[in-house]
């Protein structure tokens, strides 16, 4: 497209002024980038106090529910509970992209997949957009160290910029990989030299594992494997149902998903044994993570350390009937968010309010570090709403997924869904269904609800610089429906 | 030209052990040379054997696990472990450690001196990344670790009536409690050199269920636990030093180095 018919749609695009008041005075941020222009806000990050360390969890597919001190009453967590309880832990958070490559792409640059050239598993990010590791290295005095996944593009490598390697990995093993690994990053604390400021990526595999799992338990055998179990297997979740009249995205996922593959439909106890195994590789993941906090712990850092935990994406947990990944159901898209800094982040605290992205982790991380963030964030910083100073002028945040065709968009009270050539939209209630259930996008009464939610995409788009060779990307730029 | 996908065939089923020899992973057990005596001084070699649920692609050796046993007294015993990991990118995690245990059916650790240590891909330690643990438990008779259960298990009869209940410190440091060890039964295998094999079943937080497969002389031939297999293997040293040499030269190879 041209820039001449680029700005002439983008123009006739633009916010109405009533639109502009309902929205709420936030749309200037959105608009503007995403991030508060602030003339003072070198001066205060410089006054303000840094962390010396940093140390960044990354999970692999971890159901935003799944810490027994977040009320999760299957599992035992006790390494996430001693870390729940000394954070913000954000309840309204979301992934930039319910897959891997892709989500980690946006949270480890501050930018979305589709702008980093990763909208699939496997791509490397676009080489003039700086990850986290190497925007740390020239801006800060942090060593900057990785451990485990990485997957941009390989998996596991000793190679990833702006980062010393001190572990690879396994290929797809989490149970293996994740313990090797801890053990590394235990050595590592334990060795490092109390006076040198690091940010360590302790970058896990599970609970991935209930990937194999689910292949290597597709058929279903008709009764419990272990009938021990069956006093303890996690009830059904009550949208265990799902919508017929779904994006077609959504349904072709489902259909070749392990439960509906097999020779037999899964029965409802095979399904609660998948949850079953699945808190079990929470519980693997949680005592792993404990091997770095209390190494940590240790060395006299935890006061002086500040601890991010974040996932790439959710698991279906068989909400929807969906196990996995790649869809913008709560369950694969929503992921815990935890920040900890002794002494300056509220302890114990359950944000419910604030909408977040994966995508803020990159400019809030900056601003603790005293530093500018890269250009073209499409992230905030959350330090204030950390540190109890204010809350976020946001009113949206949106997800990506699917090649590219996919998008969602969360504002406080509704979710919207799209996927390109799809006439199937998707919006939900999330204050009175949170569950996902009553699919509202064909009803007259919520007609100007979509119409709003559109508009944001709309713009939100508009401003994206998506790195070339992403496919449908002039969809986007239109937004018109097929 | 259109490009060419590799079929993969999901597994579908668990790792029992006739599906390991579907999958190529055992192709037998060695017959036992006399008697096997779970009580007395024995040296097993595991090799860790992973499964990414695909038939033809992604299952690998990974790297093996030494237990020697040494009967110390009518109520200890020590445990000498010896484990090599391969990762990619040619790095190896080697982890030893020596277990003072008590001769109870959990083989219960008393103390021990564990290390971990890395190695690159030129053979180089990396001491940065060496971890040493000594330390010891009190009073906890109901508490095991992974690698003592390799050596309690072989001394449990086969019998339904065997039950344990107990605290998992994997790896001698990450407690996991509630777990509960049992005899499932012997079942029928079609792999040559174990017609039938016991097994037992653990189940306990922080842990996938694990089965571990005893032959009638008790000795322990398999531990499978979702994706993960230890299958007992006199050669699996000698197949893992192959593979960190294969790893090490498609890495050089990879990398444009020369060997040092």
């Amino acid at each position: 497209m041209s820039d001449g018919r680029r700005q002439k749609r983008q123009s006739s695009d633009l916010l109405s002024r009533r639109e502009f008041v309902k929205l709420g005075g936030s749309a200037v941020a959105i608009m503007s980038g995403g991030v508060l222009t602030n003339k003072d806000a070198g001066a205060r990050r410089a006054r303000q106090p840094k962390p010396k360390n940093i140390l960044i969890i990354i999970t692999d597919q971890q159901h935003i529910d799944t810490i027994a001190a977040g009320g999760c009453h299957h599992v035992r967590t006790p390494a996430l509970d001693r870390l729940t309880k000394r954070s913000v832990s954000f309840a309204q958070s979301y992934t930039p992209n319910p897959l891997c490559s892709p989500a980690r792409s946006a949270v480890l640059t501050g930018r979305t997949s589709s702008e980093c050239g990763v909208h699939v598993n496997g791509r490397s990010i676009r080489s003039d957009i700086p990850n986290l590791g190497q925007w740390f290295s020239e801006q800060t005095d942090y060593e900057t160290f990785y451990a485990g996944k990485w997957h941009l593009p390989r998996t596991y490598t000793g190679n990833i910029p702006g980062f010393k390697v001190i572990n690879t990995g396994i290929g797809g093993f989490g149970y293996l990989c994740d313990t090797v690994m801890s053990r590394a990053c235990q050595g590592f604390l334990r060795n490092w030299s109390k006076r040198k400021p690091f940010l360590l990526v302790a970058s896990f595999m599970q609970p991935h594992d209930i990937c194999e799992w689910l292949r290597l338990n597709m058929e279903n055998p008709g009764r419990l494997r272990y009938p021990e179990l069956a006093g303890e297997l996690p009830e059904l979740p009550d949208n265990f149902q799902f919508d017929e009249n779904e994006p077609e995205a959504i349904r072709r996922r489902r259909a070749g998903n392990e439960p509906f593959r097999g020779k037999a439909k899964w029965n409802k106890e095979h399904w609660r044994y998948y949850r079953w195994s699945y808190y079990r590789n929470i519980e693997h993941l949680d005592a792993e993570i404990g091997r770095i906090l209390q190494a940590l712990e240790d060395r006299g850092h935890t006061n002086d350390t500040l601890v991010v935990l974040t996932s790439d994406h959710g698991e279906g947990m068989a909400h929807h009937q969906m196990v996995r990944k790649s869809s913008f159901y709560d369950e694969a898209v929503k992921v815990p968010l935890l920040f900890a800094w002794p002494g300056h982040i509220s302890e114990n605290r359950t944000d419910t309010t604030h909408l977040v992205s994966g995508l803020d982790i990159m400019p809030t991380l900056c601003d603790f570090a005293g530093i500018r963030a890269p250009a073209n964030m499409r992230g905030v910083s959350l330090r204030a709403a950390l540190e109890g100073n204010g809350g976020l002028t946001r009113d949206f945040i949106v997800s990506e997924v699917s090649s590219n065709t996919g998008r969602m968009v969360r504002t406080q009270g509704y979710k919207y869904i799209t996927y390109r050539k799809d006439p199937v939209e998707q919006l939900f209630d999330m204050k009175n269904d949170p569950g996902e259930t009553k699919n509202l996008a064909t009803s007259s009464q919520h007609a100007s609800t979509l119409a709003e939610h559109e508009k944001l995409l709309k713009h939100w788009e508009r401003r994206l610089d998506v790195a070339p060779k992403v496919p449908n990307t002039d969809a986007w730029w239109y937004l018109e429906r097929s | 030209m259109a490009k060419r996908t590799k079929k993969r065939t999901i597994v579908g089923s668990p790792l029992m052990p006739d599906m390991l020899k579907e999958l190529g992973a055992v192709r037998g057990f060695p017959l036992p040379s006399g008697d096997f005596a779970p009580d007395t001084n024995w040296e097993h070699t595991y090799r860790i054997w992973t499964c990414h649920g695909y038939r033809e692609s992604g299952n690998d050796n990974v790297g093996y696990l030494r237990i020697r046993r040494t009967a110390n007294s009518s109520e200890q015993l020590t445990l000498d472990v010896y484990q090599t990991v391969v990762q990619s990118d040619a790095l190896v995690n080697i982890v030893e450690a020596k277990v003072k245990c008590r001769k109870n059916p959990l083989a219960s650790p008393i103390a021990w001196e564990l290390e971990s240590r890395f190695v690159d891909a030129d053979n180089n330690e990396l001491p940065q990344l060496r971890c040493r643990e000594n330390s010891r438990v009190t009073g906890a008779a109901d508490t095991t670790s992974d690698w003592c259960l390799f050596e309690a298990v072989q001394r449990l009869a086969f019998d339904r009536q065997t039950s344990l209940s107990f605290n998992l410190l994997e790896g001698l440091s990450l407690s996991k409690s509630g777990q509960h060890l049992f005899y499932r039964g012997v079942y029928p295998t079609k792999i040559p050199g174990a017609d039938r094999l016991h097994c037992f079943v653990q189940l306990g937080s922080g842990i996938l269920p694990t089965e571990y497969w005893l032959d009638d002389s008790h000795r322990l031939l398999a531990v499978t636990s979702m994706n993960k297999a230890y299958i007992f293997d006199a050669e699996s040293e000698k197949i893992i030093e192959r593979r960190i040499e294969d790893v090490r030269r498609s890495y050089r190879k990879n990398k444009g180095l020369k060997r040092k």
